[in-house]
């Protein structure tokens, strides 16, 4: 079985590792690195369990094989907090019981961030859109909304 | 918004603080099953019937276990066969199908490989003669006369039996004389509903790892609503003593009531045993919705007598619930929803009966939400005869404390007037309706249960707590078992510890279902912590030199005459030298779970030109009993709403004339995405229910219930037509206008 | 728990004796044979307004109402 050398930048380190060709970005992720932060709730890009920044894209690694990310740089939901200071995203879903379960959780706030970094000031409805390709079952999505809201906040305030 | 009713000021209870696992979930390392990995470790597959019905001529897999990379192949002889009778002999023949595969998607054969691709190979390879059998799907072919059986070893619970029969289970609850009632009465409504086969949802798929070691005992990595459940299920079909089997609690990536059974662990435990090394085993989704429990579907006819001033005289229904391919006690259960109203005259019936579908299993008060639909569908229709508001004619006749249920049994201390009235108030039911809106009201409960909980509570030598439960916690409850123990101990919540442990670290526990954790777990802890304070004043005592009696426990502190308090890290500090460790465990079968009742309201439009349906607001009201954590009650409040949401008007299973699920995929099964919704808006009502202390009622399963009947009954509003079937998805509510 | 009352001639209600639910249920097997089986495998007991899933041992009075009822679950 052949296997190809990837070399990409994943949470700011340099990394190389070995995969086969039909393996998902998402399955290289968690068992060739070990990074389970991204959950594979369906393996067909419909729940965003998976969602990762590649280039600053917001992509469903499920749905990406890992030969692809050969030079990009992508961030995982491990990688958004600055050291053991929370992203104000991580924090406003602490503070605001935006999880449950929990199992969306890394999907949604990859989502989130992907948003924010592109448009600061959201509206309601933006962030329903932007959020539309998350699932999450346990909490009807509003304390997650109003925490992506109350995060934009913080975050225009720290930008002033 | 809470209305909360005298009680005492607590000083933790009711607050919001970070939940203690918060942490690892938002950085990305809390450990679902399904993220961990084994030195050596194999990978499963399964093979699953294409067909819907048929009996298993013959399986060889002699080619497929000289594959590449296989290690084991189990099919329905590796396990042990028992008896018909046995309550986990349904259990054990969907966890992997003997002679007969009873539904497109059952589990016949499995095989572990160095790779899950190989693993799948080998399955391919999987040679197997069917002999097909009729494929009965729904209620209607598996109750007419001559309908070919669904499951020959199915034999009807609660009434007499005479033989193998597609009748699951037969409920009857009467009172008073519905058969004088109706002639006289003034005004009745009668209508017909049914409801699709819905799956709970979860995000994260069904996984274990099961490691099976050479002295024969097996460590188990699973996520789900129980492990000590996981543990004996696994046994039994394994024919083990439990004992043998270790089970370690990953996290759960949601349940809803689907992950109170197993299907994965005895089959990864027999590769294991058969292979020497640890086997994973992952669904994909696709096997979760075609392999495991979805909700029952439905038929039911609902008949309410009333008088012309809005009293409810009488009522008749028949519900009947397909259940899938073997038992369950879905009927009674449902029926007992319609308990809500002071009915004199009440006679209900209702079945369970079997289909070629996969096993149903609990989703959120299971059976309430297709009862309560049609009952409060026909309520809300009365209320519009009788031009009265529809929460006036729910109060006029609402339960309480006293009034009987369904069964029979007087309710004790419930909130359901208090929900009613907390909505009518509400600045939603106050608002004017928006133009082109129309808006609809329905209620529901659920009675939850106790059963059993233990927790151990260790007091540390820095004066911090460790609670050790054996509850899965799936929406928060690690918190709120804290804040109880904060609020005993009279320590910061944040100085202690909630842990879920595996079963071999804390005493039994039933599964997390039926609303029951933060009620009867945390009892468990209540008591524990109780039994510590007792003895930290026996301690206090040994150290200020005073009896025991004349030590007070104060906010934390050991306080008597004479003496400055002594806080609690004063005594931790000398546990060695006044006795030896502090640590205390409670354990009970908990009694008195207080009903939860609920009142939902929503504004929508419904678009005539193409038959979609857009909520405007919702408000979800429900008796909380005493809100623990607030945040995590409300969580489960909107929750419950939005899979009510779904199921109204999107969610169904779709069958072909095999039995084949044609929608298994969240692309084509489509649950609520957030923009598809508003806010969900709650107000959190605390009537505390006696049986606890401190006044918990189970939150999670109400939620649920009314949602279906509260859309319907908006859109009756908004249309004139009353939708009678579910979901409300465009193409059916184009049909019923068109119709109209 | 009307789906029993074939054992019982029709009857809904019915007397009973015994200190403990286990008691009332073996009396009940005398009295009409095949209901004390019948509760004892998939039946509750709503006691004083508090349901019970295994009420073999639980203290009833003499004017104590006891309700059968099928087995509760939860999701």
């Amino acid at each position: 079985m052949s296997r190809t050398h990837v070399t990409c930048t994943i949470n700011g380190d340099q990394v190389d590792f070995l995969t086969s060709d039909d393996t998902s970005l998402l399955d290289a992720l968690r068992v060739e690195l070990g990074l389970t932060g991204a959950k594979e709730g369906c393996g067909t890009g419909d729940c965003g369990a998976c969602s990762v920044l590649i280039d600053g894209r917001l992509n469903c690694s499920c749905l990406v094989f890992a030969p692809e990310a050969e030079g990009s740089d992508i961030v995982t939901v491990e990688g958004i907090a600055d050291g053991d200071h929370l992203h104000p995203l991580q924090q406003a879903f602490l503070e605001g019981a935006a999880l449950q379960c929990g199992v969306c959780t890394p999907g949604v706030l990859i989502a989130a961030k992907a948003l924010l970094d592109a448009n600061p000031d959201p509206t309601e409805t933006e962030i329903r859109y932007a959020l539309a390709g998350n699932l999450c079952r346990c909490t009807g999505y509003d304390k997650i909304i109003r925490s992506v809201q109350e995060a934009a906040v913080r975050l225009k305030g720290a930008a002033r | 918004m809470t209305v909360t009713e005298d009680r005492p000021a607590y000083k933790w209870v009711g607050t919001r603080p970070i939940r203690h696992d918060g942490y690892e979930k938002v950085i990305g390392k809390a450990r679902f099953a399904a993220d961990l990995d084994l030195p050596g470790q194999l990978h499963a597959a399964y093979l699953r019937s294409p067909h819907g019905h048929a009996r298993i001529v013959s399986i060889d897999t002699t080619t497929a276990a000289g594959m590449p990379g296989v290690k084991a192949v189990v099919t329905g002889a590796d396990f042990p066969d028992l008896d018909p009778a046995d309550p986990n002999f349904d259990v054990s023949v969907n966890v992997m199908a003997r002679s007969t595969v009873l539904y497109n998607g059952h589990a016949l054969a499995a095989v572990a490989a160095t790779t899950r691709a190989e693993a799948a190979a080998a399955v391919a390879a999987i040679q197997v003669e069917y002999e097909l059998l009729p494929v009965v799907l729904t209620l209607d072919e598996s109750m007419a006369d001559g309908a070919p059986l669904v499951n020959e070893n199915n034999v009807t619970k609660f009434v007499e039996s005479d033989g193998p029969s597609n009748l699951a289970t037969v409920n009857v609850l009467e009172r008073g004389d519905v058969d004088a009632a109706f002639p006289a009465a003034d005004l009745v409504v009668e209508r017909e509903f049914d409801t699709a086969y819905v799956h709970q949802g979860y995000i994260e798929p069904h996984a274990c790892v099961v490691d099976v070691g050479p002295n024969g005992k097996a460590d188990v990595w699973a996520s789900s609503q129980g492990h000590f459940m996981v543990r004996s299920l696994t046994a039994a079909i394994l024919g083990w003593e439990p004992s043998r089997i270790k089970v370690t609690p990953a996290e759960i990536g949601g349940g809803f009531g689907g992950k109170t059974t197993i299907y994965l662990e005895p089959v990864a435990a027999r590769l294991s045993e058969m292979s020497g090394r640890p086997v994973k085993l992952v669904m994909t989704r696709e096997e979760v919705l075609r392999a495991t429990g979805p909700a029952p579907a439905s038929k039911s006819r609902v008949k309410i007598a009333a008088s012309n001033d809005g009293e409810l005289i009488a009522i008749e229904c028949w519900f009947g619930y397909a259940v899938g391919c073997a038992n369950d006690f879905a009927g009674l259960v449902g029926a007992m929803s319609v308990a809500s109203y002071k009915f004199p005259n009440l006679k209900l019936e209702a079945i369970g009966a079997l289909t070629n579908t996969p096993k149903t299993a609990a989703y959120r008060a299971p059976s309430a939400p297709q009862a309560a639909f049609a009952i409060e569908s026909v309520i809300d229709e009365l209320a519009q005869a009788l031009d009265m508001d529809p929460i006036d004619l729910r109060l006029r006749n609402a339960v309480e404390e006293g009034d009987p249920t369904a069964m029979g049994m007087p309710h004790p201390r419930i909130g359901f007037v208090e929900c009613l009235e907390a909505l009518r108030d509400s600045d939603h039911y106050q608002s004017p309706v928006p133009d082109g809106a129309a808006r609809g009201v329905a209620t529901g409960f659920w009675f939850n249960i106790g059963e059993q909980s233990s927790a151990t509570v260790n007091l540390n030598e820095d004066g911090t707590a460790t609670v050790i439960t054996g509850s899965p916690d799936i929406g928060g409850s690690r918190a709120s078992m804290a804040l109880m123990a904060a609020e005993e101990l009279g320590i910061d919540v944040y100085r202690i510890t909630p842990v879920v442990a595996d079963t071999e670290s804390v005493g039994f526990t039933d599964v997390t279902e039926g609303s029951r954790a933060t009620f009867s777990t945390g009892m468990a802890v209540v008591n524990a912590c109780r039994g510590l304070i007792e003895e930290l004043r026996a301690r206090a005592a040994t150290i200020l030199g005073v009896e025991q009696d004349a030590v007070t426990w104060i906010e934390g502190s050991a306080v008597a005459d004479g003496h400055d308090p002594l806080p609690l890290s004063a005594i931790t500090a000398k546990a060695k030298s006044t006795g030896g460790p502090l640590t205390v465990t409670g354990s009970l079968n908990a009694a008195g779970a207080g009903p939860s009742f609920a009142a939902h309201c929503c504004d929508l439009t419904v678009d005539e030109e193409t038959g979609q349906v857009a909520i405007l607001r919702y408000t979800a009201v429900q008796d909380a009993g005493t809100a623990i954590h607030p945040s995590y009650v409300e969580g489960q409040l909107q929750g419950g709403s939005v899979q009510g949401i779904g199921w109204a008007l999107n969610e169904e299973y779709v069958f072909d004339d095999e039995g084949s699920l044609e929608n298994a995929s969240f692309l084509d099964y489509r649950i609520p995405v957030a923009s598809d919704l508003p806010m969900i808006d709650t107000i959190v009502v605390e009537v505390p229910n006696p049986a606890h202390p401190y006044g918990v009622r189970g939150v999670g399963e109400t939620g649920i219930v009314p949602p279906m009947a509260t859309i319907a009954n908006a859109v009756a509003r908004a249309t004139s037509t009353r939708m009678t079937s579910l979901p409300m998805s465009p193409p059916r509510i184009l049909a019923a206008l068109e119709a109209s | 728990m009307s789906d029993h009352r074939r054992f019982t001639d029709g009857e809904a209600v019915v007397e009973s004796e015994g200190a403990t639910v286990g008691e009332v249920i073996a009396d009940l097997e005398q009295r009409y044979p095949g209901l004390g089986e019948a509760l004892t495998h998939g039946a509750s007991a709503g006691v004083n307004g508090e349901i019970y899933a295994e009420p073999e041992y639980l203290e009833v009075d003499t004017d104590t109402d006891i309700y059968f009822v099928a087995p509760l679950t939860g999701g």
